[in-house]
């Protein structure tokens, strides 16, 4: 299956990169366990990554994470609200990749808690689709590829998004297209998007102080151990979603 | 006796007979350490909650933690399981300090979670066989916070069933801290000296 575009040239991105001389040195053939580590490890271009989360940790230390605490000072009864339109706001993309993934119940899911929580659950503030039986999940493009097959790329840390895939940032890409905030246009204002991502990135900020921190202090290289926590986890969605066969009942069923 | 056809049919009856009933029986036995297992985790997670939520000083907690966690986990195969390839390449020095230092870590990596899981409450799941290893699902929900799936891989060593891996939300411990290792152990020369001096300053800190 030929990759698509976006995908192609993330990979010819890569492919400069380490035409640049900005890889890692492969280890020689003769050093067969270091080889193993290096196709597992699947980083190719680990000095580039090495210096963007270099970069991104003096950003998040001086910049994301002050503020992050600073807003966990708000109230919690400010804050979960907050999270909830922010939830809600990422339902269309959601939905988009479930229909893609062929997930009828999951995109049944997504569509019930869009329409309740926006109407009964204003605008998204409250979230009360999960006491109606609808359980929350979020999908994206990049796990929808994964259930097509295509394979997770060389690892990727982004300047400000941090730990990704080559797959993965071609999905968020793709997810942007998907969005449809992204047409909506404000009276030509980009306010509401900027503000819109701004409380997206503070909300998981805020949500990731504990499990980055814990990280920060205890691993003696903090790079190596977010890759292999981010690449474990988007394995788990990955396989958790595609297991997730739970069938749509016909209504005809349940009188 | 002379192997007479008969007794040939016989003796192939019954043995598929045996080998038909096998799977039966080893199934059964899964079953069995499966239980086994999920009863284990069960007793352990309220042996911790127990200490956790009980009286007494951190430091008291820490010292009625560590013998527990001793008995019920499988640290020292944790160890050098985290130590990958660069075990064999090792000496047994080396090794043995290697392991006792990931000890100490482990255990107050462990200790700098009591306060967090203070008031948690934990649920067994679904419990599944893989391989040697038994996975014990559990949902752990601390208190104000999101309900988190955990799963407790539990093996039968010499030592009895011990925990010889934890797997939060689909990340497992020891593939993490082995990376973190390999990683470290990559940027200084696969010297293992220079791990273990690390983890000395991470102790001490």
């Amino acid at each position: 299956m030929l990759p698509s575009r976006p995908l192609r040239r993330t990979l010819s991105v890569v492919a400069i990169a380490c035409a640049l001389s900005a890889c890692a040195a492969k280890p020689p053939s003769t050093d067969e366990a270091a080889l193993a580590d290096y196709r597992q490890n699947n980083d190719p271009i680990e000095p580039t990554n090495r210096f963007f989360y270099k970069i991104n940790d003096g950003i998040d230390t001086y910049v994301l994470r002050p503020v992050a605490v600073a807003y966990r000072q708000v109230p919690g009864a400010i804050r979960r609200p907050v999270h909830n339109v922010v939830t809600n706001l990422a339902a269309p993309v959601t939905l988009v990749n479930d229909v893609l993934q062929t997930k009828p119940r999951r995109a049944g899911d997504t569509l019930m808690r869009f329409a309740i929580n926006s109407t009964v659950g204003g605008l998204g503030l409250f979230d009360v689709a999960t006491d109606w039986g609808y359980p929350a999940h979020t999908s994206d493009f990049g796990v929808t590829m994964a259930l097509w097959g295509v394979g997770e790329g060389p690892y990727l840390f982004l300047p400000v998004l941090g730990p990704n895939g080559a797959r993965d940032s071609a999905g968020y890409v793709a997810d942007i297209g998907f969005d449809p905030l992204t047409y909506a246009s404000f009276g030509g204002s980009r306010a509401v998007q900027l503000s819109r991502y701004g409380l997206t990135a503070l909300d998981t900020r805020e949500r990731l102080i504990d499990p980055i921190d814990q990280v920060k202090k205890s691993a003696l290289d903090p790079y190596a151990t977010f890759r292999s926590l981010y690449r474990q986890n988007r394995q788990d969605t990955i396989d958790r979603t595609r297991d997730d066969n739970r069938a749509t009942v016909p209504a005809w069923f349940s009188r | 006796m002379m192997l007479t056809r008969r007794r040939l049919l016989a003796c192939s009856s019954l043995a598929g007979l045996l080998l038909a009933a096998a799977p039966l029986t080893a199934s059964r036995a899964w079953a069995q350490a499966g239980g086994d297992a999920t009863a284990f985790v069960v007793r352990l997670g309220n042996a911790l909650v127990a200490i956790i939520d009980g009286p007494g000083s951190y430091d008291d907690k820490k010292a009625r933690l560590r013998p527990l966690i001793d008995q019920s986990v499988d640290v020292d195969g944790i160890a050098r399981f985290c130590l990958g390839r660069f075990w064999r390449t090792a000496t047994p020095a080396q090794q043995g300090e290697f392991s006792q230092l990931f000890h100490e870590v482990l255990m107050n990596n462990i200790f700098g979670k009591i306060g967090e899981f203070r008031g948690v409450t934990f649920a067994p799941t679904t419990t599944t066989q893989r391989e040697q290893d038994t996975l014990v699902g559990t949902t752990i929900k601390r208190p104000n916070q999101q309900a988190n799936n955990v799963q407790w891989v539990v093996n039968q060593t010499a030592g009895g069933q011990k925990i010889v891996d934890v797997v939060a939300e689909g990340t497992s411990l020891r593939l993490t801290q082995r990376s973190d290792y390999a990683a470290y152990l990559q940027r200084n020369n696969n010297n293992v000296d220079a791990l273990i001096a690390a983890m000395r300053q991470q102790i001490a800190r």
